[in-house]
């Protein structure tokens, strides 16, 4: 080790230049990087709910739609004027590039779907809207037919007749156009909004969710970065008061920060919503060894022990080379412990948060030696009292005189924080990750409101035989199924190809009511499609049936995408379908869809969660034993971290905060800093201890050495993950005051409760 | 040979009179489709007709029919009996087909399931036609030429055969979107004034479909294309159609295009 510090040390400008080079290829490697929301690809690809999704995609047509509901509170839409804005929104839609129009079922809207009726000498298969209505009586009609067709109720018409929304498909594998669509889409209803005249119009579906995401994504991470360096760099001024010491640490995680991106994208990984959390994480800590060695190399340079400066950064490198590897393989385990969960974003996350520890840990190492061989030495360091000094002293006081208090108020907390356990909760809403006054949100809520629901369940039918889903038995099932699916409040609507037989069978019968049921017979309704394909499209039962009619699809409109909602509403049909649609018979039930894809991601969430946070609780013990060479100090290193991580998850049970793909993360994040604390301490107590210091003496020296260390890094990092609060995303902000709380408690427990601890017994624990 | 074609092969010889030079190369689109128009396509016709319908996955729909057709002057009456599959077999569909472009076009439908005759609505020119890639437009033999701004690009060559290449531009934007299409490419054989290859472009001006005649040769000296594929790159949504029994001017009796007729199904070899 020695002979490369010293090869460091003698080659000062090469450490540099090459640190140089290194960070000018990442930045230049990170303008390749790729941003992906969609939730699907957050899936594992072996996944059922991941498979199902491609496959109902590429069999029905995606049902991922762009939803723009036009609302006329006052006259409600049948009128002249809000008819004609439809039918221009729809001409426009259907010249946009981006949006695919070329089926019925690539753009629904009250101008394209059509009307199936009968008449005594036969069949009519018309839009509903030939054009806009003009006369009273044209208007009545379209109003009339709407209610007896039924099928769009709900749907395309609100029930009460206020509402009308545009279903639109993007292009295919097109996921990055999503936010200009969303873009081209608003301006467009801004400015027929801006014409006057009552409408309000209401934007979302999951392409516009995802689009927004997009773009707020980067820009959040743009906004809060140099609030964060602002932070770093007051805080910095604030503990070293040099230039160096602010420019140096800085540099150290910014460097860190470019090469774990650029490192990313040269890879081909992805950005996800969380990932957009690492470079704040890496800052939070990475500025911790830089912290170290700045403060390591002050103190030598200030008691003169070295003459010369290059045998003192020597000492410096050589004291702490080990203690801050340890703690970064310690933090690094922690986050690497993600690798275990099933999702893809989450062994990211973890992967690369590692990565950044490690790197960080490789540029102080570099950095910092490197650079104080060439900068010019400072004379008379400044010689102040650190700051805060009053309160550290203050703690090792409270420690020795109120043990017991302590000990009472963490009880309190664990106890408080068990029960909230029992209490947490698991949600993947996407639509719950957007603030209640977003746009996008409050468009979705006016949407559900009024009409059948912007979030997708689908379940696939494969009937196992050619033309099987023609058979009457089979399609009076799919009646039933969906009637007992619609009795489910958070189901607003569902539709099949069971509904539109039924509707012919009514037409070709004279429009006799007691014929809207299924046709009697299997050729009958394979008849019945062949007639509707003179007068419709090919594809307008494209995205219900396949064309050999072998599988079905049913669609759910729901009305939230909260997985307690979808999980219970899945548990019940399972039940059903398992009866109805019996494997033994050669039926084979798939389920898809939004719906589906958040329920499967919230169950991988809760799994995945145990595993990480057990093996990393496991692994860092390990890494404890290993470095102290007792298993009760392991035991005793343990407490802080798991402590905080309990009264983490405990306070998310309590306040009412789920699960979710951020917020999941903050155990393991936790654990992996917290632990570090614990090290520092564990260190330095132990050499009091060996230099036969009492109890008292150990916890006092003790606190004034790594007492403003642990300090000024809880305060990095709390500060580092306050600043997520301003985010516009909830994820961000959750995550941000979860991870600032728990290190709070962290601190507590390390400062405050470990002493305790270790004064307990008659000899008190030695370590 | 029909009236029109008489009456065109006589303007055409007048013509020849006139300017013997180059006389019989049209200059314009639009001369190129009138002859395309006047081609001789019989009296009538008896054809059996085999549709496959190919999705994006490569899945085959396969559809046997007859069809039998007879002209009326510019009008004309047809009727088509599905042979298969099984379960519409004996379906039957009559169509009266009016050249007075404000007389919507008659069809009835008989199902034998139902047991019944049913009248179907017309269709809009830019509709598919029985879940096939050809849309009601497609299907005539020459489109409506009064609809279209015709352009004569040029000349090219396809499969070896001379072509003359004709843009069609629907005139108006409400015709462009009745007819789903911005923009359609003709490519007619010199030889026999028929074209053999078709470009489509969808409203917004994108790439939509492509349709080419094959294995044309003559037919009680008729010239017929013995099959046809379409296929939208769009969709990737395929049709293949092939012909073959061809039938010219036998004389069809006019009582095979009356509703009751087509309930008693098709009973001929």
């Amino acid at each position: 080790m020695n002979k490369l510090f010293t090869w460091i040390l003698e080659h000062p400008k090469s450490v540099l230049v090459m640190l140089f080079v290194l960070t000018a290829v990442s930045l230049n490697a990170m303008r390749s990087i790729h941003i992906e929301t969609d939730v699907d690809a957050m899936l594992p690809k072996h996944s059922d709910a991941y498979i199902n999704k491609q496959v109902l995609d590429d069999t029905f047509g995606s049902s991922d739609l762009v939803i723009v509901g036009i609302l006329n509170e006052e006259k409600g839409i049948y009128n002249e004027h809000t008819l004609s804005l439809v039918q221009e929104l729809t001409d426009w839609m259907g010249e946009q590039p981006l949006l695919r129009t070329l089926s019925l079922n690539d753009l629904l809207s009250l101008a394209t779907i059509k009307d199936i009726q009968g008449s005594a000498s036969g069949l009519d298969v018309q839009p509903f809207m030939d054009g806009v209505p003009k006369t009273k009586e044209e208007i009545e009609h379209l109003k009339q037919r709407m209610r007896e067709f039924g099928i769009y109720e709900d749907v395309i018409v609100s029930a009460d007749g206020v509402g009308t929304i545009l279903a639109v498909r993007p292009q295919p594998n097109a996921r990055e156009t999503y936010a200009e669509i969303y873009d081209l889409v608003k301006n467009k209803v801004d400015e027929l909004e801006a014409r006057g005249g009552g409408e309000k119009f209401f934007i979302s579906g999951r392409p516009v969710i995802e689009g927004v995401f997009g773009v707020y994504m980067p820009q959040e991470m743009k906004r809060m970065q140099p609030i964060i360096i602002a932070l770093l760099i007051l805080l910095l001024y604030v503990s070293f008061r040099s230039p160096r010491g602010v420019v140096l640490p800085l540099l150290t995680v910014l460097i860190a920060e470019v090469w774990t991106v650029g490192t990313m994208a040269a890879l081909g990984y992805n950005i996800y919503t969380i990932t957009t959390m690492l470079p704040i994480l890496i800052m939070a800590i990475g500025i911790a060894d830089a912290v170290h060695f700045l403060s390591r190399e002050r103190l030598l340079a200030h008691f003169s022990k070295y003459s010369h400066r290059k045998e003192r950064i020597i000492e410096v490198m050589h004291e702490l080379w080990k203690p801050m590897v340890m703690t970064s393989v310690t933090t690094a385990v922690g986050f690497l412990s993600m690798l275990t969960s099933d999702l893809p974003p989450i062994q990211e996350f973890g992967m690369f948060a590692a990565l950044g520890v490690a790197y960080a840990l490789v540029i102080t190492l570099l950095l910092f030696p490197a650079a104080l061989m060439l900068l010019p030495e400072k004379n008379g360091h400044a010689d102040k009292k650190p700051m805060f000094t009053d309160y550290v002293d203050w703690t090792s006081k409270v420690i020795i005189e109120y043990p017991k208090r302590i000990m009472v108020m963490f009880a309190i907390l664990v106890a408080v924080s068990l029960y909230g356990l029992s209490l947490i909760k698991v949600d993947a809403s996407m639509v719950a990750q957007f603030k209640p006054n977003d746009p996008v949100r409050h468009a979705d809520t006016v949407l559900n409101q009024h009409f059948s629901g912007t979030t997708s369940l689908d379940v696939m039918i494969d009937t196992g035989k050619e033309n099987g889903l023609l058979e009457p038995a089979f399609l009076q099932k799919i009646v039933e199924l969906q009637t007992e699916i619609e009795k489910d409040p958070v189901v607003g609507d569902t539709s099949s190809i069971a509904e539109f037989l039924m509707v012919m069978n009514k037409a070709l019968n004279e429009d006799n009511p007691d014929y809207y049921r299924v046709p009697d017979s299997s050729d009958l309704a394979a008849q019945y499609l062949l007639l509707y394909s003179f007068s419709g499209a090919p594809d307008d039962f494209e995205t219900f049936m396949t064309s050999d009619y072998r599988k079905a699809h049913v669609r759910i409109n729901m009305k939230t995408d909260s997985t307690d909602a979808v999980a219970s509403l899945l548990t019940k049909l399972r039940n059903k379908t398992d009866v109805w649609f019996p494997a033994s018979e050669g039926y084979k039930v798939d389920w898809a869809g939004t719906g589906y894809t958040l329920d499967a991601l919230a169950k991988m969430i809760i799994d995945g969660q145990i595993t990480s946070l057990a093996l990393s609780i496991f692994a860092i013990f390990l890494l404890c034993l290993v470095m102290f060479k007792r298993l009760l100090i392991a035991v005793v290193a343990m407490i802080p971290v798991t402590l905080a991580v309990t009264v983490n998850y405990g306070t998310m049970g309590n306040l009412g905060i789920p699960l979710d793909l951020a917020t999941a993360l903050t155990g393991s994040m936790a654990l992996g800093i917290g632990v570090d604390f614990a090290i520092h301490y564990l260190h330095r107590y132990h050499e009091e201890s060996v230099a036969n210091h009492s109890y008292e003496e150990s916890v006092i020296n003790t606190n004034h050495s790594v007492g403003h260390a642990i300090l000024f890094n809880t305060i990095v990092v709390v500060g580092g993950f306050l600043v997520l609060l301003s985010a516009n995303l909830y994820p961000q902000m959750k995550l941000g005051a979860l991870i600032a709380a728990t290190m709070i408690i962290c601190y507590a427990a390390t400062v405050y409760l470990f002493p305790v601890l270790l004064g307990l017994g008659k000899d008190k624990i030695k370590v | 040979m029909s009236m029109k074609k008489v009456i065109l092969s006589a303007l055409a010889a007048l013509t020849m009179v006139v300017s013997p030079l180059y006389a019989s190369e049209p200059t314009t689109g639009l001369e190129v489709m009138k002859l395309v128009e006047a081609r001789d396509d019989g009296d009538d016709l008896i054809q059996k007709m085999t549709q496959r319908l190919i999705d994006k996955r490569g899945n085959v729909r396969e559809r046997e029919m007859i069809s039998f057709r007879k002209d009326y002057g510019l009008d004309s009456k047809s009727v088509t009996y599905f042979l298969s599959p099984a379960n519409v077999r004996d379906t039957a569909m009559l169509t009266w087909d009016y050249a007075d472009e404000a007389k919507d076009d008659d069809q009835w439908l008989y199902l034998p399931a139902l047991k019944k005759v049913r009248r179907i609505s017309s269709s809009d020119r830019g509709d598919y036609f029985m879940g096939t890639d050809f849309t009601f437009e497609d299907i005539k033999q020459t489109p409506e030429l009064s609809d279209y701004n015709w352009t004569l690009v040029g000349s090219d060559t396809v499969d070896g055969a001379d072509v003359w290449v004709v843009d069609a531009e629907p005139k108006t934007s409400d015709l462009k979107k009745d007819l789903g299409y911005s923009k359609v490419r003709y490519y007619v054989r010199k030889d026999i004034d028929m074209y053999i290859k078709v470009d489509f472009w969808d409203r917004k001006g994108k790439e939509l479909k492509h349709l080419v005649s094959t294995d044309i040769k003559q037919v009680d000296g008729i010239w017929t294309a013995m099959g046809g594929v379409m296929n939208n790159v769009q969709t990737h949504h395929k049709t293949e159609l092939t012909f073959s029994g061809h039938q010219y001017n036998t004389g069809l009796s006019d009582r095979m295009f009356t509703e009751r007729m087509i309930k008693r199904g098709y009973r001929g070899k």
